[in-house]
């Protein structure tokens, strides 16, 4: 299971709402205890998908690899990729499974009418075929 | 020999090393020996034929190794290899254009459904339509009820502003519970109340030359339903650039006009109007007042041309310029053309990025106070107070119109519309002292400079008019 910190939530929330109506992506670090994962900051990342955004997103590898070395140099772990669904909820779409990876958790905000619904996160098998839905927790305010 | 950087997750396979040194002089080496020592890891980086898996990608320090020499890179002493995976989404149900109808919907749009001119193909294309509404005042409130109604699937709404009271008599998407909220959002919840299939983007702006384009960018068509000319040439010029449809419509006291401009082959605004008018020169609605029904009507017809663009058919308002008036009710109809020489959609444009409207206009920028006209000898509404309960012998003139003064009025005051001044100014004593007023300062200024070079030289103007004497004296005094 996935929990997340209110600082690194509050990140998150923010980053998908100001970029709404366009879909939004970043880094979630923090570190990992046997099953338990906990995600104490999270870094919003530039959306890279060079046609519309309002359903698409594209992580540039670069980035991820500087908040790898971010999290690293912290003595903490990348442990997972959010990115928002504008207007529509959060599932792991056929687009989102297809460009995932099996390494990390994937948290999806569902953001509608430009205000935070509802989230979930997701863990990708290793061919990219089927995702399972993670236990998450997220500070309810 | 270099070192490899192991991700988080798969140190699992690596025996919890989150970096390894490994001997070999290319990168395809270095990994053949990171698979060789860790065989877990093979198959999370290669699939079943030996290549990177499609989300691997390996960078040697910040490189990707594709941009140099995949796995022939050499290698050095000192050098990082990273693997980092390519992730990219998205919300698959919405890039890719719905081509059925819920059984709600299906329902909902009934009446739609079972005219062929519509049909499902019709209310399809509505569903995969995204239309730009630019205001959601008086034009933009029977738009945004309308188009969320018929099923446009994806609306944008560009408002900066917040609801007043004084909107309420036309602007019927706003109800009295929103006044103080912004009008996007009290909009927006209307509009998806009516209809929860569609999607709505809000853009909380007031539109300029600098966020113009991309605020349009997405959209199918703009729909114009603001009231002021900058903003007019701003949507027209950009509309014209990028080739969308812009469907006009204006309102003034009781008579409207509608077009669409920008259509390919057709005319644009500027065709029509090459040059805005000088300032001040056409008085807008909050100056000279409107019949609240008129946007209703204008902005439905504008709706009415979004909607046949959108399902092709009818004849558009292409190249025609419709005229309304409410009193005589009669529409008109005048030709339009395309103008060769017009600057942005002629045949040798000159304007072919978005210019500063405010200037081109002669509107002073927003952030710069509007000047008086007559900064010199004005009075605060306070003192104006003062003088009548001291007893001062002085006149207080009110230049409103008779239809304004009896609305309110000050107590005292004489009513003089700014029109007949000259022709009764025999009434007025040059001796004595003359407070002039109006609704906010404007006209009462005009007032004053007209009575100064008549040779009256104790008039004053009381800043700010009523509104002002309503904020800081007499708070019963209605503001309108």
């Amino acid at each position: 299971m996935i929990e997340i910190e209110s600082g690194a939530w509050e990140v998150m929330v923010s980053h998908a709402e100001s970029t709404f109506p366009n879909e939004c992506c970043g880094a979630m670090i923090g570190n990992i205890e046997g099953d338990q994962k906990r995600v104490t900051a999270a870094v919003p990342l530039e959306n890279a998908y060079t046609g519309a955004q309002g359903a698409r997103y594209e992580l540039r590898p670069e980035d991820l690899l500087a908040a790898d070395r971010k999290a690293r140099a912290a003595g903490l772990d990348l442990i997972g990729i959010f990115h928002s669904h504008p207007d529509c909820d959060a599932y792991f779409s056929k687009t989102d499974l297809e460009n995932s990876c099996p390494w990390y958790s994937f948290v999806v905000l569902s953001v509608k009418s430009g205000k935070f619904d509802h989230a979930a996160s997701f863990l990708p098998n290793p061919d990219q075929t089927a995702a399972e839905k993670e236990e998450l927790t997220w500070p309810k305010s | 020999m270099a070192k490899v950087l192991i991700p988080t997750p798969l140190r699992q396979y690596s025996e919890k090393h989150d970096s390894v040194e490994l001997h070999g002089t290319t990168v395809g080496e270095v990994l053949a020996s990171l698979t060789a020592r860790f065989p877990d890891l093979r198959k999370q980086i290669f699939n079943d034929e030996g290549k990177l898996r499609s989300f691997v990608n390996v960078y040697l320090n910040d490189e990707d190794i594709r941009y140099l020499k995949k796995d022939a890179t050499p290698v050095e002493m000192g050098d990082t290899l990273s693997i980092v995976p390519s992730i990219a989404g998205g919300a698959t149900s919405v890039a890719e254009p719905p081509t059925t109808l819920s059984k709600e919907e299906i329902l909902r749009y009934s009446r739609h459904l079972i005219m062929p001119e519509v049909g499902m193909e019709g209310q399809l294309k509505l569903k995969n339509a995204k239309i730009l509404m630019v205001g959601t005042g008086g034009l933009g409130a029977p738009l945004g009820l309308y188009l969320s109604a018929a099923g446009v699937g994806r609306i944008g709404v560009v408002d900066f502003d917040v609801v007043d009271f004084t909107n309420l008599q036309r602007q019927v998407i706003h109800g009295t519970k929103d006044v103080g909220r912004k009008k996007l959002d009290s909009a927006a919840d209307k509009m998806l109340d009516i209809n929860p299939n569609i999607r709505i983007d809000r853009y909380d702006v007031a539109l300029d030359s600098s966020n113009a384009m991309e605020v349009l960018k997405p959209y199918d068509i703009v729909i114009d339903g603001t009231d002021n000319f900058p903003t007019r040439y701003l949507v027209n010029d950009a509309c014209v650039i990028l080739k969308k449809p812009n469907v006009y419509g204006s309102i003034f006291r009781f008579e409207g006009q509608a077009s669409v401009f920008a259509n390919p082959g057709g005319p644009c605004y500027r065709c029509l109007y090459p040059e805005p008018p000088p300032p001040g020169l056409v008085p807008s609605c909050a100056e000279g007042g409107v019949l609240g029904i008129l946007p209703g009507t204008i902005g439905l017809i504008q709706a009415t041309e979004a909607v046949k663009l959108i399902l092709g058919i009818g004849e558009p308002l292409v190249g025609r310029l419709l005229l309304y008036d409410a009193l005589a009710m009669r529409f008109r109809e005048l030709k339009l053309r395309r103008n060769p020489e017009c600057p942005v959609c002629g045949d040798h444009p000159t304007v072919t990025k978005l210019i500063d409207y405010q200037q081109f206009c002669g509107m002073p920028h927003r952030e710069e106070p509007a000047m008086s006209v007559a900064q010199e000898g004005e009075i605060e509404p306070t003192e104006v107070k003062a003088k009548i309960d001291r007893g001062d012998d002085f006149l207080l003139i009110d230049v409103r119109e008779p239809h304004e003064y009896q609305i309110c009025s000050i107590p005292g005051a004489k009513l003089i519309p700014l029109g007949d001044l000259a022709k009764r100014m025999s009434e007025l004593d040059s001796a004595q002292e003359i407070v002039a007023h109006c609704k906010s300062g404007v006209r009462s200024g005009k007032a004053v400079d007209f009575l100064r070079q008549a040779g009256f030289k104790k008039v004053r103007n009381m800043k700010g008019g009523i509104l002002a004497w309503s904020d800081k004296v007499d708070p019963r005094v209605p503001k309108y």
